[in-house]
């Protein structure tokens, strides 16, 4: 559902991006996680269509982006890092306005919008100006409206930051059900909790290149790590904790 | 359900804009009836006096028969060429914002939206955005004419018919130099350009006025010599402009008859940029976006000799930090350096023409002339420093913005804070003034009584100005505005900028009539009755009085208001 060959992104003499190759398949949640800096967020809104790669094809539901780039933006949901919505708009005229974006009208566009704001239990402040949501609605809203067109594939962008555990366990609940009836799911997170218990695979990128891939339990294998949980194979495989470093300084 | 339409048009694109206006006017917040109605009545005003001076001058110009109709289509000429410079200039401002900085352009460009969409949406908003200060001011301009011409509805029609492509002309032709300087230059400099056209702007906007000569205006001996001056301000490129055209179609349609050779040279050239703006921004928009996503640079990342510089001043080291942090935040937003940059270029103008103005040649009223003008400078420094004040110190509280939780969690009193901001506004606004108003009155050669007088009152009108726009700032904060100018135009804006006025009239008033009495005196060579002069001290005293309890007071309160938010 996204292929992406060779991605290489440079600024002047610093490549962000370097050789990046992922493939998620229709059904899959691919996790995308990297330290700081890594090149997650880089190569995602390549992969969106909001930054030119400098080498490499990105491929969405069978579109080329570079010779396609509206059929494959059809076909994708974009959650971002920091979402841009309209202050000004209420949730509903945002999300009548997004639908519009992606050739949606009329009743089947209201009725999806009612059934978005209910999933995502923003249904009371529908009629609210977006600038008096609290960060986890807007993060909700901004969900809602990926989701509104019934993308084939989405990518997401630290999608836990500001919510609520409420909130976490329900876009955690969506994004399974969506992979289940065949959404293909790529996810950039630093919270290794949520890329264990909801990712089929996982790539890790440092310094622009991917170092290693599969799933939690090939990954364990490869740092060799006996430990159930995802952090010490991360702090491995990116190269230490820096605790000792820490010690030093306090 | 896949697709429930097709693509809607491009005003589609727009809807935001316009449903956030409506959302806007009907959620009101507070103070915004009264900015309402304030902005409502000083727009309706300036109208009124653009119509009257338009109506008067076209209607004066009738009088002259064929000299007159000469002399009204040179000036139709002109008017439109500095429309065209304008235009061209906020073209290139506004298609850099629309096209290439605009937050909203992250959701546009990751839904499937075409190009040739957007393009569309973007050139109709940065049209607007562009032009909207035109045509408010050519409205009044060009009824103005109409009526005192009596011309025929068809005038009106023709008007609009102008307007609209003389618009998009030179906005067309701003879109395409962005698009190739964003493509041309590193763009994570797109916001550079923005400085460099303001120079650029600021230095032709000066030139301009000093080719033109308009001290050439006041030699009305005799009539070849005002000929010869319109004369002069045609060259053999005027007729290549659209300016030209524009001009010789309102004039053509003013007379009663159509132009339409010039009308759809306006037309074809309108359509035929837009066209080919377009074919550019298929080509190379996508690369130079891309580009404007990067990080910026930031300017001036050293600045060592301003720490070392700041280091010398008898200041605590908090306050020096402050100081510090203030002025690299000034010197790398570019959005600030630009409206300076208009600001000195406007000022440059300003006082060429006290340069220039031959009073001499009117012997007998030479020197009461100058001492008016002297006043007068000080009434337009006042204004110019009350300008300033509410573009560049009312909002250096709300400049903290979400960060001023730094501050409120720090040890630093909000107290030292405030103070702190008054000192680094009064500097520079204090420099700005003084330097505007001794170099005007020199230019002028006014007495020097007058001239101790002035300089001597806009230091405490300075002082009370820019300690009532720091109090003020900091008793109606805008932590949540986008930008400087977000804050000056809010509801405390507003508020300062009519206090503002109101006591410079005052102070001129209190310093004026003093001054005027004793030049009187002096004049004629009499000492003035002991009355008059502890009359005139108290005028000069009570001037001081009331500078100092502005400023004390607004300081005051604008503590109080920080610490009663805290």
């Amino acid at each position: 559902m996204i292929v992406v060959q060779d991605l290489v992104k440079r600024y002047g003499s610093f490549t962000a991006v370097d050789g990046v190759s992922l493939e998620v398949a229709p059904g899959q949640i691919h996790g995308f996680l990297g330290p700081n800096g890594a090149g997650k967020t880089t190569t995602i809104r390549m992969i969106a269509g909001l930054l030119k790669p400098t080498v490499g094809r990105i491929v969405v539901n069978g579109c080329d982006l570079a010779a396609d780039p509206e059929g494959a933006k059809r076909a994708l949901g974009f959650i971002p890092d920091r979402p841009f919505i309209y202050e000004k708009l209420t949730a509903r005229e945002f999300l009548r306005f997004h639908g519009g974006l992606y050739e949606l009208d009329g009743a089947p566009l209201e009725e999806r919008a009612s059934e978005m704001l209910e999933l995502f239990e923003l249904q009371r402040w529908q009629d609210e100006l977006v600038e008096s949501f609290s960060h986890g609605m807007k993060q909700r809203l901004v969900m809602c409206a990926a989701f509104l067109h019934r993308p084939q594939a989405v990518l997401v962008d630290e999608p836990m930051v500001g919510l609520d555990p409420r909130g976490a366990r329900l876009i955690k609940e969506v994004f399974r059900r969506m992979a289940d009836r065949g959404v293909a799911i790529l996810m950039s997170t630093h919270t290794l909790e949520v890329a264990q218990e909801m990712c089929d695979r996982i790539s890790i990128i440092l310094k622009g290149r991917i170092i290693a891939r599969g799933t939690v339990d090939e990954l364990r294998a490869l740092a060799g790590a006996d430990d159930e949980h995802l952090t010490p194979v991360f702090l491995k495989l990116t190269g230490g904790s820096g605790l000792q470093e820490i010690d030093e300084i306090v | 359900m896949r697709s429930s339409s097709a693509a809607p048009p491009f005003p589609f694109l727009l809807l935001p804009s316009l449903l956030s206006a409506r959302n806007r006017a009907r959620r009101r917040e507070r103070g915004d009836l009264m900015r309402g109605v304030a902005f409502g009545a000083i727009a309706l005003l300036v109208a009124a006096v653009i119509f009257a001076a338009s109506f008067w001058v076209t209607w004066q110009l009738g009088g002259y028969a064929e000299f007159g109709d000469y002399l009204l289509r040179l000036g139709l000429s002109w008017l439109f060429l500095t429309f065209l410079s304008f235009l061209a200039f906020s073209g290139v401002v506004t298609a850099l914002s629309t096209f290439y900085l605009s937050d909203d352009l992250r959701l546009l460009m990751a839904a499937p939206v075409s190009r040739r969409r957007l393009f569309h949406a973007r050139f109709a908003r940065t049209c607007v955005h562009a032009s909207w200060m035109v045509i408010v001011f050519t409205v009044p301009v060009l009824a103005g004419i109409g009526v005192a011409r009596c011309a025929p509805a068809g005038f009106y029609a023709a008007a609009a018919a102008t307007v609209v492509p003389f618009v998009v002309i030179p906005v067309a032709a701003g879109t395409a130099l962005t698009l190739l300087l964003v493509n041309v230059f590193p763009a994570r400099r797109a916001r550079d350009i923005l400085m460099l056209m303001g120079l650029l702007f600021a230095a032709s906007l000066v030139l301009l006025l000093r080719l033109v000569q308009p001290e050439q205006l006041l030699r009305v001996e005799s009539l070849p010599e005002v000929t010869d001056f319109f004369a002069a301000l045609q060259s053999p490129v005027t007729p290549l402009l659209p300016s030209f055209w524009a001009g010789e179609a309102l004039f053509a349609a003013v007379k009663g008859s159509g132009d339409m050779v010039h009308l759809a040279a306006l037309w074809s050239t309108a359509a035929v940029l837009t066209l080919g703006v377009a074919m550019a921004y298929d080509r190379w928009y996508f690369d130079g976006f891309s580009k404007a996503q990067e990080a910026r640079k930031a300017r001036f990342t050293r600045l060592t000799w301003l720490d070392g510089a700041l280091r010398l001043l008898p200041m605590t080291a908090v306050r020096r930090h402050l100081l510090v942090k203030d002025t690299k935040v000034f010197l790398r937003d570019v959005s600030q350096w630009s409206q300076l940059l208009l600001l000195v270029a406007l000022m440059v103008v300003y006082l060429y023409n006290f340069r220039v103005l031959d009073l001499d040649r009117i012997p007998y009223m030479s020197g009461v002339l100058k001492n008016m003008y002297a006043l007068l400078n000080l009434a337009m420094a006042g204004l110019v420093m009350a300008t300033v004040a509410a573009r560049f110190v009312f909002p250096a509280v709300s400049s903290e913005g979400a960060a001023f939780w730094i501050i409120r969690t720090s040890p630093l009193s909000l107290r030292d804070f405030l103070w702190s901001k008054f000192w680094t506004g009064l500097v520079p606004v204090l420099l700005l003034t003084l330097m505007l108003t001794i170099t005007a009155n020199e230019l002028l050669g006014v007495d020097p009584f007058l001239e101790v007088v002035s300089a001597v009152a806009i230091v405490f009108m300075t002082v009370a100005l820019v300690g009532l726009a720091t109090g003020l700032g900091a008793r109606y904060p805008r932590f949540t505005a986008d930008n400087p100018s977000q804050v000056a135009g809010s509801y405390g804006g507003i508020a300062f900028m009519v206090a503002a006025v109101l006591f410079v009239v005052m102070i001129i008033g209190l310093v004026g009539w003093p001054s005027t009495v004793w030049l009187w005196y002096q004049s004629r060579g009499i000492d003035p009755p002991a009355r008059t002069i502890v009359l005139l001290a108290v005028c000069f005293t009570l001037a001081a009085g009331i500078s100092l309890v502005t400023w004390l007071l607004a300081m005051r309160s604008g503590v109080r208001a920080l610490e009663d938010n805290r």
